[in-house]
């Protein structure tokens, strides 16, 4: 069961041996200043200073897309909806702070490589297929490659990067590509 | 997996550790919890007054998120390198030059010596005197009048001793992490897909970066579309005639190294005392590092590599041989021939790099406003086509590796060399960021910014570092001191005096363990002849290991396109979809941990 898996992994994975439940206990009532305050700052009305008693506050996508580390990013959106709670972009400061977890210098190659699936898959079904990849590489080259170019690109990735010969990206694919890629680490970082 | 199911992970974990609270309701576990609590708490309040001390943190975002992480990647290194020379500096200061000032706090100036402002350029005349170089320090075991004693030999000798021990394990270690993350296993093929899902750099902050990244891409895109699969096998006339090119050009750079390694030795025979005829081998020493580079980097439109990054490493390769054996020479006349002549000699060496360092400076700003700030009129107003120019990160690091090695070959002979490093390097980084701010466009091709770092700390360790440190050694083991100044005159060698010290030790009954050590492991040949062979025997084993590894990996892949190939079956799906669960719980508690390590 899940419940076992977690004192499995507690006990036996060798990561960082307090109960994972004393990390969010403590993040939830004294979250790090400097992240916190930026969260504030998008909307000093809206969020309480206060967190102990966990109040439910979501700031809209278009605060936190208007964000300068955000605003030129080709896939603010993506990103806003994958690490926000309702899919929508809405975020939660829970939410805000896995993001920037996540894009920080420290976060494990797995962790980053499993969001940045997630983001490029643009209809959510846990494949990259090739239209996930289309909408990539428009996002990436402002719609200037002609129709016949994007077809070819795409074909290429999946031919490339595909493993298991199904036509689409899973998520051990992505994950194979990127070992290879020992920049990766360092461009899917944002600092903060 | 969903937010759903992150959620009521996040709500099992609560529920256990409040089941676990249930269980122990004692005042200890109380307490302890309360006390763990504040400390992380404290823990946190001081990584974030870090954090804002945090040297030029808002510089390198910056500049960061204009330029991307290759260039970044430069000031990164200048920072870490500075962080060497702030070591260097504090220890040396603190060993050796604190207690001389101690006991001798006026340098003993022979009359008629006063300071001219010439020093700053030469360091001769006034400078030659105080604790700026080795022959300002005394021998003498201080102590005097009921103080206690210091040793002043055994704290030079251990102090520099320690300091490159030190480098030389931060080295190893940042070289082996860096190849293990960086370099192993990329591969140089990938193409299109690595180029459209790893390479865009979602640091770039500014509108404008971001829409000449978005056309480079574009442009690289097209570009690998439109390849042409090359022929494998050119006719034997052009590969000979490639080869021959190779050759040639190879030859061709490998002579002017060494001949600017000669023409550097006989310039020599020039009078070296008088003030400001000293400046003259420094002066030409940098104009050959400026200057040959660039006709190194005229190869480029003769030679064609089959691959460009061969090209960058050609490059690389080149600068390195040159500066190095310039390096080498200068080393081998000051062993040889300095250190028979003159009365003082290291201090004349101390003063010789000083002289080094700072004409260095002086070019390396010279080298940026003709590299950057004039191509950049060039080619903005007088010849368009030539645009705007990149800035070429590869030649800066090497620049930076050369001045590194510099302070590590002066700190033997002037303890204080770091202190301008420090500055140095200091107005380097103004000076670079302002000139790449103003007259520098954003890298074209995404380049292997990883692959690089890895290389540039494995230049900076093997030629740099164990140059420096080999001639050190044999400065210490071999060379007898002068007679008339320093810690170690009168004796034969520096490292008699550990031998003196280890005569003392013999005569007090409590240190007899230490003498041993010092004769049965120290000074004994079979301890290292056995230390390498079993080093030997654990790196045939681990490469056997390595090797068995990557043919697993070869052999596994052939299993996934198997299995993949047959039709998903029942309890296959089943055991994929399992598998989805438990690394999608694998990803919350990674998530949860990084959380943890970014706010500690």
């Amino acid at each position: 069961s899940l419940k076992s898996l977690i004192i499995l992994f507690d006990i036996e994975s060798g990561y960082y041996p307090v109960c994972t439940s004393d990390i969010l206990q403590v993040q939830l009532s004294f979250p790090p200043p400097r992240l916190f305050d930026r969260y504030r700052d998008l909307a000093p009305q809206l969020v309480p200073l206060d967190y102990t008693d966990q109040p439910d506050v979501r700031l809209p996508y278009e605060l936190i897309g208007s964000m300068p580390e955000l605003k030129d990013n080709p896939f603010r959106q993506r990103i806003a909806e994958v690490f926000s709670e309702d899919g929508e972009g809405n975020m939660t400061l829970d939410d805000f702070l896995d993001m920037f977890s996540v894009l920080s210098e420290m976060a494990p190659r797995d962790l980053k490589a499993y969001y940045a699936f997630k983001i490029y898959d643009f209809n959510n079904d846990d494949f990259l297929c090739k239209s996930d990849l289309e909408k990539t590489l428009n996002k990436l080259t402002r719609n200037e490659l002609t129709e016949d170019e994007v077809r070819m690109v795409c074909e290429k990735v999946i031919d490339e990067a595909d493993l298991d010969n199904d036509g689409r990206l899973s998520l051990e694919d992505f994950q194979h590509m990127i070992v290879r890629a020992p920049d990766f680490l360092s461009t899917f970082h944002i600092r903060i | 997996m969903s937010f759903d199911d992150k959620k009521h992970i996040r709500g099992q974990v609560l529920a256990l550790k409040s089941f676990k609270k249930s269980r122990h309701l004692n005042c200890f576990a109380d307490c302890s919890k309360t006390v763990s609590l504040a400390f992380r708490r404290c823990g946190a309040n001081m990584t974030l007054a870090k954090q804002t001390l945090e040297l030029w943190r808002g510089t390198m975002k910056e500049v960061g998120g204009k330029f991307g992480t290759g260039v970044l990647s430069y000031f990164k290194f200048l920072k870490w390198l500075l962080m060497f020379n702030i070591f260097s500096f504090l220890v040396n200061f603190g060993f050796i030059t604190i207690p001389q000032l101690i006991y001798h706090p006026t340098p003993d100036i022979p009359a008629g010596v006063s300071f001219k402002g010439l020093e700053i350029l030469t360091g001769a005349g006034y400078f030659s005197h105080t604790v700026m170089y080795y022959g300002g320090y005394s021998n003498k075991t201080q102590g005097t009048g009921g103080r206690s004693e210091y040793n002043m030999q055994l704290a030079y000798f251990f102090t520099v001793a320690a300091y490159m021990v030190l480098c030389g394990a931060a080295l190893i270690y940042s070289m082996a992490s860096s190849f293990r993350k960086k370099y192993v296993l990329a591969d140089s093929g990938l193409g299109g897909a690595w180029q459209l899902l790893c390479s865009w750099d979602f640091s770039v902050t500014n509108e404008k970066a971001v829409r000449q990244r978005k056309n480079n891409l574009r442009i690289q895109l097209k570009e690998s579309l439109s390849e042409k699969v090359q022929v494998a096998l050119l006719p034997l006339t052009e590969r000979l005639k490639h080869y021959g090119v190779f050759l040639g050009t190879w030859l061709l750079s490998t002579g002017m190294a060494l001949g600017c390694g000669a023409s550097v030795y006989f310039l020599f025979s020039g009078s070296l005392l008088e003030e400001a005829a000293t400046l003259l081998l420094p002066f030409v020493v940098s104009l050959i590092n400026l200057v040959v580079p660039l006709f190194y980097s005229l190869f480029k439109k003769i030679e064609h590599y089959s691959n460009p990054r061969m090209q960058v490493y050609a490059i690389i390769v080149r600068n390195v041989i040159l500066k190095m054996s310039i390096l080498g020479i200068l080393c081998y006349y000051w062993m040889k021939d300095v250190a028979n002549t003159f009365s003082c000699w290291e201090s004349i060496v101390g003063q010789a790099l000083y002289r080094l360092v700072i004409m260095d400076f002086l070019f390396i700003m010279l080298g940026s406003f003709f590299g950057e700030f004039l191509s950049n009129v060039i080619g903005t107003k007088c010849i368009q086509s030539l645009g705007v120019p990149e800035f070429d990160v590869a030649r800066n690091v090497l620049d930076l590796i050369y001045a590194q090695t510099l302070a590590w070959i002066g700190i033997y002979f002037s303890p204080l060399l770091p202190v301008i490093q420090i500055i140095k390097f200091f107005i380097l980084f103004y000076l670079k960021k302002v000139s790449l701010t103003q007259n520098c466009q954003p890298p074209r091709r995404a380049g292997r910014a990883a692959q690089m770092q890895t290389i540039f700390i494995a230049i900076l360790f093997f030629p740099s570092f164990v140059g420096a440190l080999s001639m050190v050694a044999y400065t210490v083991w071999t060379l007898p001191p002068s007679d008339k100044c320093g810690p170690f005159r009168g004796l034969n060698t520096t490292f008699s005096a550990i031998q003196i010290w280890m005569d003392d030790l013999n005569r007090v009954d409590a240190f007899q363990w230490t003498v041993w050590i010092y004769q049965h492991v120290i000074r004994s040949e079979i301890f290292y002849f056995l230390v390498s062979l079993i080093i030997l025997v654990f790196i045939y084993i681990f490469r056997q290991i390595t090797q068995g590894r990557q043919l697993l990996i070869i052999l596994l892949r052939q299993q996934i396109v198997n299995v993949s190939s047959s039709e998903l079956s029942g309890p296959t799906c089943l055991v994929h979809q399992s598998c989805c669960v438990r690394s999608g719980c694998v990803y919350v508690m990674m998530l949860l941990k990084c959380r943890s390590n970014i706010f500690s």
